[in-house]
């Protein structure tokens, strides 16, 4: 009886890591530039452990009440301060924003638009706009979302 | 003694009883008359508010959290906690966490309205952080969302649902989502995750978080597509919602994968917008995220939704408007054989171009999620490749828009009985059989993962008429497969897990009962015409009384092909040869091949027809079977 216990156990054992290849690499990608705020776990390819985690549908830390998201630990924008949720969708959506603006359109800088305020008419020459700005609102590698928003500001003033 | 004061003294704490609350003053005798006179213990609401249900032992709320109730006896004595709310009326102090009208304020809201409260008599409150949050949801209208499941993990293909506060943005990504989830810890492991889940010793939070979080966490990391379903309500529903949501933040329940879980603590927010709808009394034992949007559904709170694709269907959506020379430039670019810059020079439409950049930028984002790149070098891909981008106008690349799939809450219902007759050698049989949840690789894909299979409990019980023998054919504990396909940009890996019990023949024409463990691994490609043909390697235990010792372990390969025919006319052609390793070695060896058809007849009711046949040293037997299976 032991030794089927013993088999078991090992059945399950092997069933629990075999296909557990990358799962629970977690990104803890921080900073405040393209490729952070990237969420932890998720798309790695099939396991089992992943089978389970997703049993729970599970969030850990205290990710439990985002109304502000904060961008505090990075530099802030120079100008538009003042306007909080630009900030904070510009830093939480970098990377999307920079492949909207790259392609010319897209749900990203629709929403950049309104937050900015520009008017519905004038939409498609701000998308052009920052298209053919692409270089510069994205200069470099680690560019940071504070000098995105302030070249965007600028760009569109 | 001193313990048995300890709870009220902290109590006290909490809630300090300023301007001696606790005292009886004529206004609150008269407040708590009208509240007696008016029934408001046993009201719908009240029990809505407090997650009141009657269980076997009375009634009591599915919230655990203590901080949750003004009374000590809150859990259990709706009348006892109203009272104590009707105290807390006259409440007020300096710390808005503790003031009750401001910690509570759907229940307020609620009980001055009903009581028709003259707030001139009460001590005057303000709950500042209560209306700056309030103002930061702004509110307007809400959504239910629907996420559906990760392609390659069937645990997660039962769904997710949350909601969206629809805000004065036009924008919906600037809306805020209310998720119910568990609080996982990290440090356990798989086999523990899912003991806690299921045992509910994990507790459950609601969060509210941007909306362009969890498209980010959905869409791009998790692959999953996102349904959103505008909730039929007026502003002043969801306000209520709002205020609900509000007063359950930091209150935890006690979170159960199968019924007390991420879909069914929502209803009870949805309950508070629309009373008069059954929501949460619909579900017993198991709340699967569908079939709560399909509850809700048949309240008339919603109609048809709004979809919102993942990011590996955009990939493929692109992949398959460009032809095979542009994917290898995609390609070429994503393995940094060819730089971005060359694919501009290439003598093809700027429209090509610019999908082909498009391809490899969504690929890049995709191999970084999965950590195949550092941080360093992802940022020098993705923007390489967007600079190259940027110099193609958009309006040369319009793409036709992704196609939407039929809407999830339009499948075959996720409880399944089938009644099937079938022949083995020259014995005829009877079965009947039933399955709580939830999808078979053979039932119709609309609405679920093609390729996956996720069953819990499946148990058929057999009648062979001519002998009066009767047996537990199967009982399938959980039995999950789940074949994707792996092409140009997914790499993903199939794989199976079944255990449960079964009536295995062994020689001399008997049979036992036997209890198996068989785990699998491989790869499957989805190769026109054939199908999505898949191979997998597979462990067996199966431990019974007959063996010889009590148990044999075994490896083997097992390939199939399952191709959809017609849109309601699935095949599976499948065949397995394991070897004995271990144990009694002899019964170990196996070889089983079987042919499966299954017609769907529309949501609620299929047909399938499977024959096979099954070698073993001493047991050879041929089998047919019919079975019409009935969906609700």
């Amino acid at each position: 009886m032991k030794r089927i216990l013993g088999i078991v156990a090992l059945t399950l054992i092997f069933a629990s890591t075999s296909f557990a290849g990358p799962a629970g690499v977690a990104h803890h990608n921080t900073g405040c530039g393209l490729g952070t705020m990237l969420f932890e776990g998720g798309a790695n390819d099939s396991s089992l452990l992943q089978a389970f985690q997703a049993t729970t549908n599970g969030t850990s830390g205290a990710q439990t009440f985002g109304i502000s998201s904060g961008t505090s630990e990075c530099d802030q924008p120079k100008k538009f301060v003042q306007n909080e949720r630009l900030n904070e969708f510009v830093y939480a959506n970098l990377d999307t924003l920079a492949k909207d603006i790259a392609q010319g359109g897209g749900e990203s800088v629709q929403t950049l638009a309104e937050l900015m305020q520009v008017a519905p008419e004038k939409r498609e020459a701000f998308y052009r706009n920052l298209q053919t700005h692409f270089a510069e609102i994205f200069p470099r590698e680690n560019v940071e979302y504070a000098q995105v928003v302030d070249t965007i500001v600028q760009l569109s003033s | 003694m001193l313990r048995k004061l300890a709870y009220p003294l902290f109590f006290l704490l909490l809630f300090p009883p300023l301007h001696g609350a606790a005292e009886t003053t004529p206004y609150r005798d008269e407040l708590t008359e009208s509240a007696t006179k008016l029934h408001l213990p046993d009201d719908r609401y009240w029990h809505v508010l407090l997650h009141y249900k009657r269980g076997l032992f009375g009634t009591e709320s599915l919230v655990d959290d203590r901080k949750f109730f003004l009374s000590p006896d809150g859990k259990h004595d709706p009348s006892a906690e109203l009272d104590a709310a009707i105290d807390g009326l006259f409440a007020d102090g300096l710390e808005e966490q503790t003031i009750p009208r401001c910690r509570f304020p759907a229940r307020y809201d609620w009980l001055i309205r009903r009581l028709g409260v003259d707030l001139t008599k009460l001590p005057e409150v303000s709950c500042p952080t209560l209306e700056e949050h309030r103002k930061r949801i702004d509110a307007k209208s809400a959504s239910l969302i629907f996420a559906s499941g990760h392609m390659n993990a069937p645990a997660s293909m039962f769904g997710h649902t949350f909601l969206r506060f629809d805000s004065s943005y036009e924008s919906p990504l600037l809306s805020y989502a209310v998720n119910y989830a568990a609080q996982i810890d990290r440090r356990d492991n798989g086999l523990v995750y899912a003991a806690k889940g299921i045992f509910g010793l994990y507790p459950g939070y609601f969060s509210i978080l941007p909306y362009y979080d969890k498209v980010k966490e959905y869409g791009n990391m998790d692959q999953r597509d996102l349904w959103e379903y505008r909730l039929n309500l007026t502003e002043e529903e969801v306000q209520r919602m709002v205020l609900h949501v509000l007063e359950l933040q930091g209150i935890y329940s006690d979170y159960f994968f199968f019924k007390e879980n991420c879909s069914y603590d929502l209803l009870f927010v949805l309950e508070i917008a629309a009373p008069t709808a059954t929501l949460t009394d619909r579900f017993h034992g198991f709340t699967i995220p569908i079939d709560t949007v399909k509850a809700v559904r048949a309240e008339g709170l919603i109609t048809d939704p709004v979809f919102r694709p993942s990011q590996a269907r955009k990939i493929r959506h692109i992949a398959s408007s460009l032809d095979d020379a542009d994917i290898a430039r995609a390609r070429s670019v994503l393995d940094n054989t060819v730089a971005p810059e060359e694919i501009l020079a290439v003598d093809i439409p700027d429209a090509e171009k610019g999908r082909i950049l498009d391809l490899a930028s969504e690929a890049v984002q995709l191999r970084y999620a999965k950590g195949q790149y550092t941080k360093e070098e992802y940022q020098r891909r993705f923007l390489t490749v967007l600079s190259a981008r940027s110099t193609i106008p958009a309006a040369e690349t319009v793409l036709t828009p992704i196609p939407a799939p039929e809407q999830p809450e339009s499948g075959h219902g996720s409880s399944r009985v089938a009644l099937a007759a079938g022949i083995r050698e020259e014995d005829f049989f009877l079965e009947v059989s039933g399955r709580p949840a939830y999808h078979d690789l053979l039932d119709a894909d609309d609405g679920f993962t093609p390729g996956s299979q996720i069953e819990f409990s499946r148990a058929t019980v057999r009648y062979y008429p001519d002998t009066g023998r009767f047996r537990l054919q199967e009982w399938d504990l959980v039995y999950i497969l789940s074949l994707a396909g792996r092409d140009d940009f997914f790499r993903p890996v199939s794989w199976k897990f079944r255990t449960g019990f079964a009536t295995k023949p062994f020689p001399g024409g008997s049979d036992a009962l036997v209890f198996f463990l068989n785990p699998g691994g491989g790869m499957a490609w989805d190769i026109r015409p054939l199908g999505l043909v898949h191979v997998l390697l597979e462990t067996e235990v199966n431990v019974a009384g007959r063996y010889q010792p009590d148990y044999t372990a075994g490896v083997g390969l097992s390939a199939g092909i399952l191709r959809q025919m017609t849109r309601s006319w699935k095949t599976l052609l499948m065949a397995r040869q394991m070897a004995g390793v271990l144990g009694d070695e002899k019964r170990g060896r196996e070889f089983f091949v079987i042919l499966r058809q299954g017609i769907s007849l529309g949501r609620r009711r299929a047909i399938f027809l499977d024959v096979g046949r099954t070698v073993s040293p001493g047991v050879h037997y041929n089998e047919g079977k019919f079975s019409v299976n009935f969906y609700f």
